[in-house]
């Protein structure tokens, strides 16, 4: 098995468990780094994404919620630390949905669509409002100092606009979720917004891969963890030939790991370690994964002309 | 599209070769000329007693196209209607030419005879394969050249440059700007603009349009060509070597002039001759053999004169760094998906970005791919060839100097042109640097 449909079966059966596991009787915690959607509801969800109790704590204002939720964050940070992207690529189940959209446009022929590089810089803010968004609305719920009717339904404000919270729980059959909130103005705008990020996460995914991994907060989060991650991607600098293979085979257009000639390490912010850079790399051992320094999945030439010639 | 310049197809202005007649006889001259020097490094090339089966059929590739020519080789005999297309340095995708219905063939001149002719048409200090060139197109022969009305020239250095403009009184010339700094990503989206544009022309050309099966088709066929040459440069690594760096040579020199699925059928075989000689054992040389990185200036066939020396001289050419030699082969085009943008992607980034001609600048690459090769292929020292007037080789000497220092690699310059007038200068030379490269590594297993 190559590592694409290791990836792939990893990444249904995580969907399938987040979403659906609670059926069975799965259920893994509300600390979980990836996109895992309380919304799905109570009977169904097998995990929930650490955003969604966060928001939920700061909310509350009460000394008790915010020991808890630290707790919880401890947790959340440990997974971090020890998976690192590997939650972005391999479990998140919104990144299923992106890649089994991108899989139809691959089927259908339809080209993708590349961001030129200073569309891209410009767009890196989104991620950003999204964090600042879902961390700090939360305590002005809190601690209503001004415009507290607003304030009032701006309960959850990041799953409000988040698009899992609507696709995710229309793929698993529960249509009611997904619609405008006519309680005020405030929920009308909010859910709209978010059914509007959901459209364009749908139609963007058909279009360019992993549209919504750009501008998703928890890639963010898991990044900040960069320097201690037990999860790395390493270059051989002078093995690699700058081919620029990696480039065009990566989801998240990184340019900087066939342009590193510096640094070893080349595990970028926006990496969410599918491996396909490593898998379409033509040079022996100039792209490795490694977990705690060990290599767990390394470049060879063998491996590239198997997979390209049999495409 | 303006991006790939259409020269129009001017009266042959040369003023020599005005006349039929005094053309006529001049072309028979130069064959026979042509004829005598290929044969003189075949028939060295078939002295070897220990000469691998799989060998043959490239000798026989050259024999048509340069000796019998038109012989019996597909693109003389016409038997292959397909029409040819004719390309100089390794930046045009020969994928889209395939995909087009056409045949590229690389027409770089490695000929004495032919750099005579040049040096009547173009400035003094121009470098001999340019000269080579411009001299067999002029005379339009070997047939080959006479059955392309196409070339492709895109804008290396300076010599090549100025020579697409020459060879437009001959033939239909299209130019294709290469960008001289590959980082940027201007550079590179204008570079894939120029990429589209010769799919067009191609299929203006051809009358064939390039569909995205086409493409996924002759993708799939030329990716054999990057295996099996990937193949073969896994199993020169091996020291002691199985193959002489010259019949390396002769066998990516004849790729030029071949059909890439009859090339990659008869490379197969012959990379799985080398593989069973490497399991019985039978190696050529000793582990006292120097091992040699002929870098510098292509040595295009038939310009034997810099490899046969060295191999005479007793060392082993590992490998050839030129454009004509493994540059060309080593990067294999990357597509995963086959959708027409990604494989233009593919194929843009493939003739561009891997590519380590010293016409680009920055050039980092270029260094770090030579001490990847010295690691690969335990090179002992480096012959560097410059061909005269290729100053662009000659600049990047300083660097490669300094770092192949720090790693004790020695490094020689020769500086030389087609002419065999300086052999026996370049001969006491060669034979003085091998042998201290000898005592070195003796010294060394000791």
């Amino acid at each position: 098995m190559n590592v694409t449909k290791l990836r792939w079966t990893v990444l249904t059966a995580s969907f399938l468990i987040l979403t659906f596991g609670g059926l069975i009787g799965i259920y893994l915690g509300d600390f979980l780094p990836t996109f895992a959607c309380a919304f799905v509801g109570g009977e169904k969800v097998g995990g929930i994404c650490f955003l969604y109790p966060m928001q939920a704590a700061l909310e509350s204002a009460k000394w008790q919620e915010y020991k808890s939720i630290l707790v919880t964050f401890f947790f959340f940070s440990l997974l971090i630390i020890v998976f690192g992207r590997v939650w972005c690529g391999w479990i998140c189940p919104l990144g299923f949905i992106q890649d089994f959209l991108d899989l139809i446009r691959r089927k259908l022929h339809i080209d993708y669509i590349r961001f030129p590089q200073k569309l891209r810089e410009g767009l890196k803010s989104i991620k950003w409002i999204f964090l600042f968004i879902a961390l700090l609305i939360p305590l002005w719920v809190a601690f209503p100092f001004f415009a507290p009717d607003v304030a009032r339904d701006m309960r959850m404000p990041f799953c409000s606009l988040c698009p899992a919270r609507y696709i995710l729980p229309m793929v698993s059959g529960d249509y009611l979720r997904v619609g405008i909130d006519f309680k005020s103005a405030t929920s009308i705008t909010m859910s709209a917004l978010g059914i509007i990020f959901s459209a364009l996460t749908i139609f963007g995914a058909l279009l360019k891969r992993r549209f919504f991994c750009s501008y998703c907060p928890m890639v963010l989060f898991i990044s900040f963890y960069k320097k201690i991650g037990f999860v790395r991607l390493k270059k051989n600098i002078q093995k690699c030939t700058r081919c620029e293979i990696c480039y065009n085979v990566c989801p998240m257009e990184i340019e900087d790991v066939f342009k590193e000639r510096e640094k070893e390490d080349v595990t970028f912010a926006d990496c969410i370690m599918c491996l396909k850079c490593v898998e379409s790399c033509p040079e022996d051992d100039a792209l490795q994964a490694t977990f705690l320094g060990k290599t767990i999945f390394r470049s060879t030439w063998t491996g590239f002309f198997k997979g390209t010639l049999n495409r | 599209m303006d991006a790939t310049k259409y020269h129009k197809n001017y009266q042959q202005l040369s003023p020599d070769i005005k006349q039929e007649s005094t053309r006529q006889k001049r072309k028979e001259h130069f064959a026979r000329g042509v004829a005598r020097s290929v044969e003189t490094v075949l028939a060295g090339l078939e002295g070897n007693p220990d000469l691998p089966k799989g060998l043959n059929y490239f000798i026989n590739v050259m024999r048509d196209v340069f000796i019998n020519s038109p012989g019996p080789n597909f693109l003389e005999a016409g038997a292959d209607s397909r029409k040819i297309v004719g390309t100089y340095c390794m930046m045009i995708p020969e994928e889209l030419i395939y995909a087009a219905g056409a045949i590229p063939v690389r027409l770089s001149g490695g000929s004495y005879e032919a750099s005579c002719i040049g040096d009547e048409l173009v400035p003094r200090d121009t470098c001999p394969v340019v000269k080579a060139s411009i001299g067999f197109i002029s005379l339009n022969f070997p047939s080959v050249y006479e059955r392309c009305d196409v070339v492709i020239v895109p804008t290396t250095c300076d010599s090549k440059r100025k020579m697409g403009e020459e060879l437009s009184k001959f033939k239909d010339v299209w130019m294709i700007e290469v960008p001289h700094i590959k980082e940027t990503e201007g550079s590179r989206t204008r570079w894939l603009e120029q990429i589209y544009a010769l799919k067009e022309n191609l299929e203006k050309y051809t009358g064939r349009k390039i569909r995205r099966k086409n493409l996924d088709v002759s993708i799939k066929m030329i990716g054999q060509v990057w295996y099996q040459a990937r193949r073969f440069y896994e199993l020169r690594r091996l020291s002691p070597s199985v193959i002489f760096g010259q019949e390396a040579a002769l066998v990516l020199n004849a790729y030029s002039y071949d059909t890439a699925s009859s090339w990659t059928e008869a490379l197969a075989e012959l990379n799985n001759e080398l593989a069973e000689l490497c399991k019985k054992g039978c190696f050529i040389g000793n582990n006292d053999t120097p091992r040699i990185l002929l870098a510098g200036s292509p040595s295009v066939f038939p310009n034997w004169k810099i490899p046969s020396l060295i191999e005479e001289m007793g060392a082993m050419i590992a490998t050839e760094e030129s454009c004509l030699g493994d540059r060309y082969f080593y990067d294999p085009v990357g597509t995963t998906e086959q959708t027409m943008k990604d494989m233009m992607a593919g194929l843009g980034s493939r003739y561009l970005m891997p590519c380590i001609c010293p016409s680009f600048a920055p050039n980092e690459d270029r260094l770090y791919r030579l001490l990847q090769i010295a690691e690969d292929f335990e090179i002992d020292g480096i012959i560097y060839h410059v061909l005269k007037g290729c100053i662009i080789y000659d600049f990047e000497l300083i660097r490669v100097e300094k770092i192949m220092k720090e790693r004790g690699i020695a490094v020689l310059r020769i500086e030389t042109d087609y002419n065999p007038e300086d052999v026996e200068q370049i001969r006491t030379r060669v034979e003085a640097f091998i042998e201290v490269l000898k005592v070195k590594k003796k010294k060394r297993g000791e």
